[in-house]
């Protein structure tokens, strides 16, 4: 079984960016079921964090319901991480969620990046805040993102539309999910207790 | 005093009490603190600790300077740091400095090391946070040495070689000063202390107590198997953090505003939330004797618990008014019901009186550090 991780940065209900998390979920699930792959699914919407993550910024630790959004990532073999943007970049709210989500909880899981805006221009959100931030949190970063305008919810789809755009992206992901295969998680806990342990002179 | 060390633990911060916007000078602070130990010893409290910091708002950059002279006014009272950096200081000072201290407190001393998280301390020390473990396993190394060993020839990497160097004064009795390891959250400190069977303190506070019971669970366990004993019989202590007034809602309205203002967590979570997640206690003397005793169901029959009561800006009177419920009406019920059902082969908190008689009964302390070096 598949464990696919949605994280929808979008602050209103309904939201434009969780409609988009839940098309480009749909692609993924439908690919990787013709594959005959079994997935498990989980969305964390950031708006029902957002006190608990400014809260974490300040004390240093999760709340109990953000503890477990944490494990729903971090236990994942992929995701999928919409934001909107703002300002030419990602929402403070979603840079905050992954600020505070512990270390290592990315390492080597493939990721899928999408961003609603209200605009066309506001694009290259994608690879100019997503990707880089995704890249040092040493996520492998799937080629194809999706962005989508508020004009794109409207247009009829047509080649080169959101639904052709949210196909190929789907596409790239889910080969890459599956020649990663099932992930591996990093235990920083474990890795510093052995770095301890070989400094004070032995495996042990 | 047998079985459990009761106390207080000092940050030494100079803050602004919110409800009057008055700064206590560092001078006030630091008389403050002393008054506090004084009061500590007087309410029949075990242990006062005291911090380091090298940087403002803090005053304790030089704590063997404050213990010395909070030494000669009390008689009983044991004399820790929380935590003294063993990163940051060249182990030969720290092992000068708590000798004397030894010496003048007639052996009230104990010592908890830590590597502290500041980053620009390190440099003013010649150091760098980057090799804040390596440098702590080899400071610690070399600090046991020192202690338990006449004559010392050492090398290492960050620290110039010693070639013949005899500490003196030796410690008191040739006995080294009970060593406690500090630690909020990182591993790494369990398994130190555990590797060399020394004291484990869980600073508890400001966190939630999942994270503090996954660590004395690590380091009993590796205590045991490190052949110090078993893993009921490693040495724990804790940190609680406490509002105390008869009445309890006294006691929130009194303490929130410092909570809401404090630097290490004000702005942030309600007083509610964050007494719900750690083991801030806020109420009366009673929810704070239930509190406490709860510690041990995640933690087992343990060895000593500091509180931190001085912090946040609270004025000195106050504070001398919660050393006054905690020592007249939390500590000697904790003694008692800490008391009942602890197994007679959990050790007692270490003493400097416990650790020599131990030396008079086991087989030569330095054979084990010689087999290693």
């Amino acid at each position: 079984m598949t464990r696919l991780a949605v994280v929808s940065g979008g602050l209103r209900e309904p939201s434009s960016t969780r409609l988009l998390a839940d098309r480009v979920t749909a692609a993924v699930t439908d690919r990787l079921a013709a594959d005959g792959v079994t997935v498990s699914t989980e969305v964390v919407e950031l708006r029902r964090h957002g006190r608990a993550v400014m809260d974490a910024l300040l004390t240093g630790f999760p709340g109990t319901e953000l503890e477990a959004a944490f494990e729903t990532v971090a236990g994942a073999d992929g995701l999928i991480a919409v934001t909107p943007a703002f300002n030419a970049s990602f929402s403070g709210l979603f840079k905050s969620f992954f600020d505070v989500l512990p270390e290592e909880s990315l390492s080597e899981m493939p990721v899928l990046i999408a961003a609603t805006g209200g605009t066309e221009r506001h694009s290259l959100v994608l690879e100019h805040a997503m990707r880089p931030m995704f890249s040092y949190l040493h996520a492998i970063v799937s080629p194809t993102g999706v962005y989508a305008a508020t004009d794109d919810f409207g247009a009829v789809d047509s080649a080169g539309g959101l639904a052709e755009r949210i196909n190929r992206a789907a596409a790239d992901f889910t080969r890459l999910l599956t020649s990663c295969g099932p992930r591996v998680r990093r235990d920083p806990y474990a890795e510093q207790l052995s770095e301890m342990r070989a400094l004070l002179g032995g495996p042990d | 005093m047998s079985g459990m060390q009761f106390g207080i633990f000092t940050v030494g911060d100079v803050t602004t009490d919110p409800t009057t916007g008055r700064t206590p000078t560092e001078a006030e602070r630091i008389r403050a603190t002393v008054a506090i130990a004084r009061k500590a010893e007087e309410v029949g409290l075990d242990v006062f600790a005291t911090g380091e910091h090298h940087n403002p708002p803090f005053v304790p950059s030089s704590p063997t300077t404050l213990l010395g002279y909070v030494a000669a006014l009390t008689s009983r009272l044991i004399l820790s740091t929380s935590t003294t950096l063993i990163t940051t200081n060249d182990p030969v000072k720290i092992a000068e400095d708590f000798s004397v201290l030894q010496h003048l407190a007639g052996g009230r001393v104990d010592v908890m090391l830590g590597r502290g998280n500041t980053g620009p301390v390190y440099p003013w020390f010649g150091q760098d946070i980057r090799a804040a473990v390596p440098l702590t396993v080899e400071h610690y190394g070399l600090l046991r040495r020192l202690w338990r060993e006449d004559v010392v020839n050492w090398t290492g990497k960050f620290r110039s070689p010693l070639q013949g160097f005899a500490l003196a004064p030796r410690p008191l009795d040739g006995v080294p000063p009970f060593v406690w390891h500090g630690s909020i959250r990182t591993p790494e400190v369990a398994e130190l202390a555990a590797y060399y069977g020394d004291g484990y303190f869980a600073n508890h506070i400001f966190w939630p107590a999942a994270h503090t019971q996954r660590m004395v669970a690590l380091y009993r366990e590796r205590y045991e198997h490190h052949g110090h004993g078993r893993r009921e019989q490693a040495i724990v202590g804790l940190g609680g953090q406490v509002f105390m007034r008869p009445n309890s809602q006294d006691a929130v309205r009194e303490f929130r505003p410092y909570f809401d203002n404090a630097p290490v967590y004000g702005h942030g979570p309600s007083l509610e939330e964050f007494t719900a997640q750690t083991p801030l206690t806020v109420g009366s003397p009673q929810q704070v004797i239930e509190r406490t005793l709860g510690f041990r169901e995640y933690v087992s029959d343990y060895q000593r618990q500091l509180f931190l009561v001085d912090h946040a800006g609270l004025p000195l009177p106050t504070v001398l008014e919660q050393l006054e419920l905690l020592g007249g009406e939390v500590v000697p019920v904790l003694r008692k019901e800490f008391a009942v059902g602890r197994p007679d082969d959990v050790p007692d908190a270490p003493t400097h009186e416990s650790l020599l008689a131990a030396t008079r009964t086991a087989p030569d302390p330095t054979a084990r550090e010689s087999e290693r070096s």
